[in-house]
């Protein structure tokens, strides 16, 4: 099998693996999520018919009534239907609605914030491994401390200075309130002013993972006999950096960017929270206040197809800027 | 009197037959030298007879001392192999004594064999406490052979033994094995890419090209008087000083 | 800082910590104790001040801490117990069982953890969600990363020849893991224990923020939530949340200098070195002679350090042009680093001492950093041992050939180029369709072709050739020599031949130089050298290398 059709068939597979996670949860822990539902649905005033109990049976469980395969099957059904239940928090509104809604905030301030801290780290990295034994190594051990902040607190204290303190950042939220959503530049600018702080929190906590991971393999990488050989020939102290020694030390940091993706996305959930930011992690958490079993369900489903799919993205990447992977049979 | 006798054995790996119907003898006393360039399937054949690659087909049966084949449990109590590199070979985490006294357990010894086979190549009992890391090249692969001899096997494996080896001395370790060969009566297969150490240092020459043995015979008939054209390359290929400076035979 | 200061600093501040979580609490009153006086600043009575209920901050400060710490190590060994068994077992069986362990492993780790844990935590009852229960979901979604590092590791470890010698003298399965792979595997199981704990408290604390956490403990996520929820921050009361997430910090902080010792055990290469000003003390040059193209005088390597290592000491040699000057020697004399210095590739803390390196009336060693490149691989080039890693993996060979020219002939047209390019592979006997190759399609004799035909790009008149054939199989290694020497024949460029095969320099040198501890103990040609060696260490080298044609028994 090709490189790529194996990265595929491998994404497949996790795919499957989460969603069936998805459905197993539900049933296998305690508590009765259906009935929990089927109250909260009556105080908000929704048909407690037996069609609504039926949908959030087939999300959640009969509870022994029905096969569970038969369940599984009608549960999979609903999926390839894009019907993930209906929210009981923002009743009547559709879960796919809801999460359609919240999406694309978590998705730009997330995309972004992981996409400078990579370049970031990676960038400053290269230059810490290349200068090794300057100034520069004082910034490992600063940024390694920085990752060990917990995202939340390290979002409390940016608060506390820069938007409490000084008055420079609002203090939560994701955009203007008078404003209408919409591609005005008064939105996207106010969008772009409340996002900032979040990113920042994002970019502090993250880029030392990627700064450490990436001057360590620079310094492997200096020791190499390309490197030497490039010296060798002459060429210029950023060529031979750039071309040879950073070329090679950035594989695996792009290798591993499915481990840092990972935890960038768990700590933004809890820095949306912090930030009141209308993104898909503050949904998240208010579904679990709530009870709201569908949303949180759809929710972990969009979230982790959304990180299947980035990390899909950066192994095909991967291939193409390290052809050796195309030419070899080992699984992942 | 101890013999291990090789017929036809096969080894695919991925449809790449790494080892092509090779058939051969060691017996007691007596060193057969394997040669041929690295991808030949020499360390293949090496690693077959230890028992750490199964073949995909051909046998390999063992007759002790007594004429009677040796049973597959105690085959490892006749048969040991030498690793090529002794800094790979020896756990960096266990002293000299853990390498030398688990086998002598393993096969229903004594730990207090350790200082006598350390005599035996020529090394001193205090090296039992040491850590391999504290052992120079030669040192390290004197230790692997006496940890073949620990079960008293009969049947030695060297598989390019002094190839990581500094060059000044390899000749000394290849005579520790000759010494041990003939005083102990093992029955050694040395293998090699090195022609002339091979030439010295066995009685029997196979040469192996792609996985199968091209040319067989007495040292001195393969590799003074090849017939089969690669081993005359392999020969031709070798530096020799000599052809330079026209001299002729002795060195 | 060195390595023993990050790793003291580390040490002193994690214990400091798990002190005050153990004996913290003995001493500090109960944290629960509501107060009438509301939210006060640090002072006196409340060192810490109190939380808007009058609960003591440094009571609660110390409860949490051990809380969780606790959690922190009840995650951290149930994550390392999974991470072994599927990465350490998995890769030692192999086959099927390692194929299915690592997709396992490989799934685990693409699904987000953190909110796989909320909507757990979030299906399970508030009551029912104790401190187990939340740690065994937190290892079972933080143990995957670890799982595939040790899978790698034992991967190359079990292919180490001492596992199979193990295994030759009959050592049973379990005894191979535990006794032979096992140890070995020590650092790296420590640092990803320290790593799991780590993260751990962090998703806890995360966790308990959001009021998700463990019902029956309190910990630091637990008290930075009420804080959150008492308004702590638009109190401006930093005594409430600021020291929570401090020590979080600080004790992750620390877990990280620890790591970052472990991984210098790991990988020495990581290890601090101290970096010089100059690679060059001092020189004296010397006007060279007649047809001389290189010539070193009493030139002195030493490696600095705490005991220094005097590499190379007062080598004087002459290289005149079109002549192949063997250098040999063992391996630790002192030949690489002569040929390193010559062209000033040696790095610290090696450092050119004294001496003189005059290259066709150029004073080498005074050059400065931007003259250097510029005579680098126009007036001498390089060929190195290990042409399967001298060649950049990750670029096609085209690349690495008109980097040169790109670099050396700026005004070169890319045609022209491409063509110079094409020309040196078909003089070594390269077909140049071979140009967007890259590295590891190429065998190891066309490797080290194609990094003789860059050698010759720029026609320099000397070459330093360091060990160029001896990874490769004699017939190789003939057709490379035959190569050289029919290129040196039609080119004229002089060569520095470096290798422990005395027999293939006197076959192929005009004159030899044998080193030994770093001095040339003898200098001389071929001939001499063969005919009448005047050393005892170069008599002894000869006599390691039996002729093939020989008198049979004559070593014995």
């Amino acid at each position: 099998m090709g490189y790529h059709l194996r990265k595929i068939a491998f994404y497949l597979a996790a795919l499957w693996a989460a969603v069936t996670l998805n459905f197993v949860i539900p049933r296998l822990l305690p508590g009765n999520p259906v009935d929990i539902l089927m109250a909260k649905l009556q105080q908000r005033g929704g048909s407690v018919d037996p069609a609504a109990r039926q949908a959030y049976e087939t999300l959640l469980g009969t509870g022994g009534r029905e096969s569970f395969v038969r369940e599984y099957f009608a549960y999979l059904g609903n999926l390839a239907r894009g019907d993930l239940g209906v929210s009981v928090s923002a009743f009547p509104a559709k879960v796919s609605d809801v999460i359609g809604d919240s999406l694309p905030w978590t998705v730009v301030l997330v995309g972004l914030a992981t996409l400078i801290s990579f370049v970031l780290g990676v960038g400053l990295g290269a230059l810490v491994g290349w200068k090794r034994g300057t100034w520069l190594d004082s910034l490992v051990p600063a940024t390694t401390m920085l990752s060990a902040v917990p995202y939340f607190w390290l979002a409390l204290i940016l608060v506390a200075l820069l938007s409490s303190g000084l008055g420079w950042f609002p203090l939560n939220g994701g955009y203007d309130v008078v404003l209408d959503p919409g591609w005005s530049p008064e939105f996207l600018g106010s969008a772009l002013y409340h996002g900032t702080l979040p990113a920042l929190t994002i970019v502090l906590s993250s880029v030392g993972g990627w700064l450490l991971g990436m001057r360590n393999m620079m310094v492997s990488a200096m020791s190499e006999d390309y490197v030497l050989t490039a010296r060798a020939k002459g060429l210029t102290g950023s060529r031979v950096m750039v071309r040879y020694a950073a070329r090679n030390a950035v594989l695996p940091s792009v290798a591993g960017f499915a481990i840092s993706l990972g935890f960038v996305v768990s700590g933004s959930i809890v820095t949306e929270q912090v930030f009141s930011y209308p993104g898909i992690g503050s949904k998240l958490l208010q579904a679990v206040q709530n009870n709201d079993y569908a949303l949180m369900q759809g929710i972990f489903l969009v979230i982790t197809i959304a990180v299947l799919g980035a990390n899909l993205l950066v192994d095909l990447l991967y291939g193409l800027i390290d052809a050796r992977t195309r030419d070899r049979s080992t699984v992942s | 009197m101890t013999a291990l006798e090789v017929r036809d054995l096969c080894k695919t790996f991925h449809r790449h037959r790494a080892v092509d119907g090779v058939s051969f003898t060691l017996t007691a006393g007596r060193t057969v030298a394997l040669v041929g360039a690295s991808g030949s399937g020499k360390s293949t054949v090496a690693r077959m007879i230890a028992r750490l690659v199964r073949p995909t087909s051909g046998e390999i049966t063992l007759t002790g001392p007594d004429g009677s084949p040796v049973p597959d449990r105690a085959y490892r109590d006749h048969v040991q192999m030498i690793f090529q590199d002794p800094f790979a070979s020896l756990n960096p985490f266990h002293t000299v004594e853990h390498h030398l006294a688990r086998p002598l357990l393993l096969h229903g010894r004594s730990r207090a064999e350790v200082p006598h086979l350390l005599e035996r190549v020529s090394l001193s009992p205090d090296f039992a406490r040491r850590r391999p890391h504290e052992l120079s090249g030669g040192q390290r692969q004197r230790v692997a052979i006496a940890r073949a001899l620990a079960p008293g096997a009969k049947v030695i494996v060297a598989d390019e033994p002094v190839s990581m080896l500094d060059v000044s001395i390899r000749l000394g370790v290849l005579k520790l094995l000759d010494r041990l060969q003939r005083e102990e009566d093992l029955a050694v297969l040395y293998i090699t890419h090195d022609l002339a150490t091979a030439r010295h240092f066995s009685d029997e020459v196979l040469v192996m090209h792609q996985g199968r043995v091209v040319e067989r015979g007495p040292s001195d008939d393969v590799l003074l008087r090849p017939q089969d054209p690669y081993t005359r390359r392999l020969a031709a290929a070798a530096p020799n000083p000599d052809t330079r400076f026209h001299l002729g035979g002795s060195s | 800082m060195t390595r023993s200061a990050k790793l003291t600093t580390g040490l002193v501040l994690a214990g400091l910590i798990v002190l005050f979580g153990l004996i913290g609490p003995l001493l500090t009153g109960d944290p629960a104790t509501i107060r009438d006086i509301g939210l006060i600043p640090p002072g006196g009575d409340h060192l810490l001040g109190t939380t808007i209920t009058g609960q003591d901050v440094l009571a609660q400060l110390t409860h949490a801490t051990r809380g969780s710490l606790w959690i922190g190590l009840l995650v951290g060994v149930m994550a390392t117990v999974l991470s072994g068994v599927f990465g350490i077992v998995g890769a030692y069986a192999g086959g099927v069982v390692d194929e299915v362990f690592s997709l396992f492993s490989n799934v685990m780790l693409v699904i987000p953890g953190l909110p796989l844990v909320i909507v757990v935590a979030g299906f399970v009852p508030a009551d029912q969600r104790g401190t187990w229960t939340i740690s065994l979901v937190l290892a079972i979604t933080g143990w995957a990363a670890a799982a595939r590092v040790l899978r790698a590791q034992t991967l190359s470890l079990r292919n180490r020849d001492y596992v199979a010698a193990a295994r030759v003298s009959g050592e049973k399965t379990w005894r191979v893991i535990c006794v032979e792979i096992l140890p070995n595997l020590l650092p790296i199981l420590a640092s990803q224990f320290v790593f799991a704990v780590v993260l751990a408290i962090l998703s806890e604390a995360g966790l308990s923020f959001l009021g998700l956490g463990a019902a029956d403990s309190s910990t630091l996520g637990t008290m930075l939530y009420y804080a959150q929820n008492g308004f702590a921050l638009q109190r401006e009361a930093w005594w409430w949340f600021v020291p929570p997430g401090l020590i979080i910090a600080l004790f992750g902080g620390a877990l990280a200098l620890i790591n970052f010792s472990i991984d210098e055990i790991i990988n020495p290469a990581l290890r601090d070195k101290a970096r010089r000003r100059g690679d060059v003390v001092a020189t004296t040059p010397v006007v060279e002679s007649g047809d001389a193209v290189l010539t070193v005088h009493d030139l002195n390597v030493v490696y600095q350090g705490a005991s220094p290592v005097h590499a190379v000491k007062d080598v004087s040699l002459t290289l005149r042009r079109g002549e192949i000057l063997g250098l040999a020697g063992e391996s630790g004399c002192g030949k690489t680093t002569l040929a390193y210095a010559i062209n000033r590739l040696h790095r610290p803390p090696a450092e050119v001492t004294s001496g003189s390196v005059v290259f066709d009336g150029i004073d080498v060693l005074a050059l400065d950093p931007e003259e250097l490149r510029r005579f680098r691989w126009v007036r001498l080039s390089m060929v190195f041992q290990g042409a399967m890693n001298s060649l950049n993996p990750v670029t096609p060979i085209r690349a690495q050939l008109q980097d040169v020219l790109r670099t050396h002939r700026p005004s070169m047209s890319s045609s022209d180029r491409e063509d110079r390019c094409a020309e040196v592979l078909r003089l070594v006997g390269v077909d140049p369709a071979r140009l967007g190759s890259y590295p590891h399609e190429l065998s190891g004799g066309m490797r080290q072709r194609v990094m003789i035909a860059m050698a010759l790009l720029l026609e320099p008149q000397v070459m330093i050739m360091d060990e160029p054939t001896t990874a490769l199989d004699v017939l190789v290694q003939r057709e490379i020599l035959n190569e050289i020497k029919r290129l040196r024949d039609e080119l004229r460029f002089a060569v520095v031949f470096i290798t422990h095969d005395l027999p293939l320099l006197l076959e192929l040198s005009d004159r030899i130089a044998v080193m030994r501890d770093g001095e040339v103990v003898e200098y001389a040609t071929a001939e001499e050298i063969y005919l009448r060696p005047q050393h005892p260490y170069t008599r002894r080298l000869l006599a390691s290398f039996p002729s093939l044609t020989g008198e049979r028994g004559a070593l014995l």
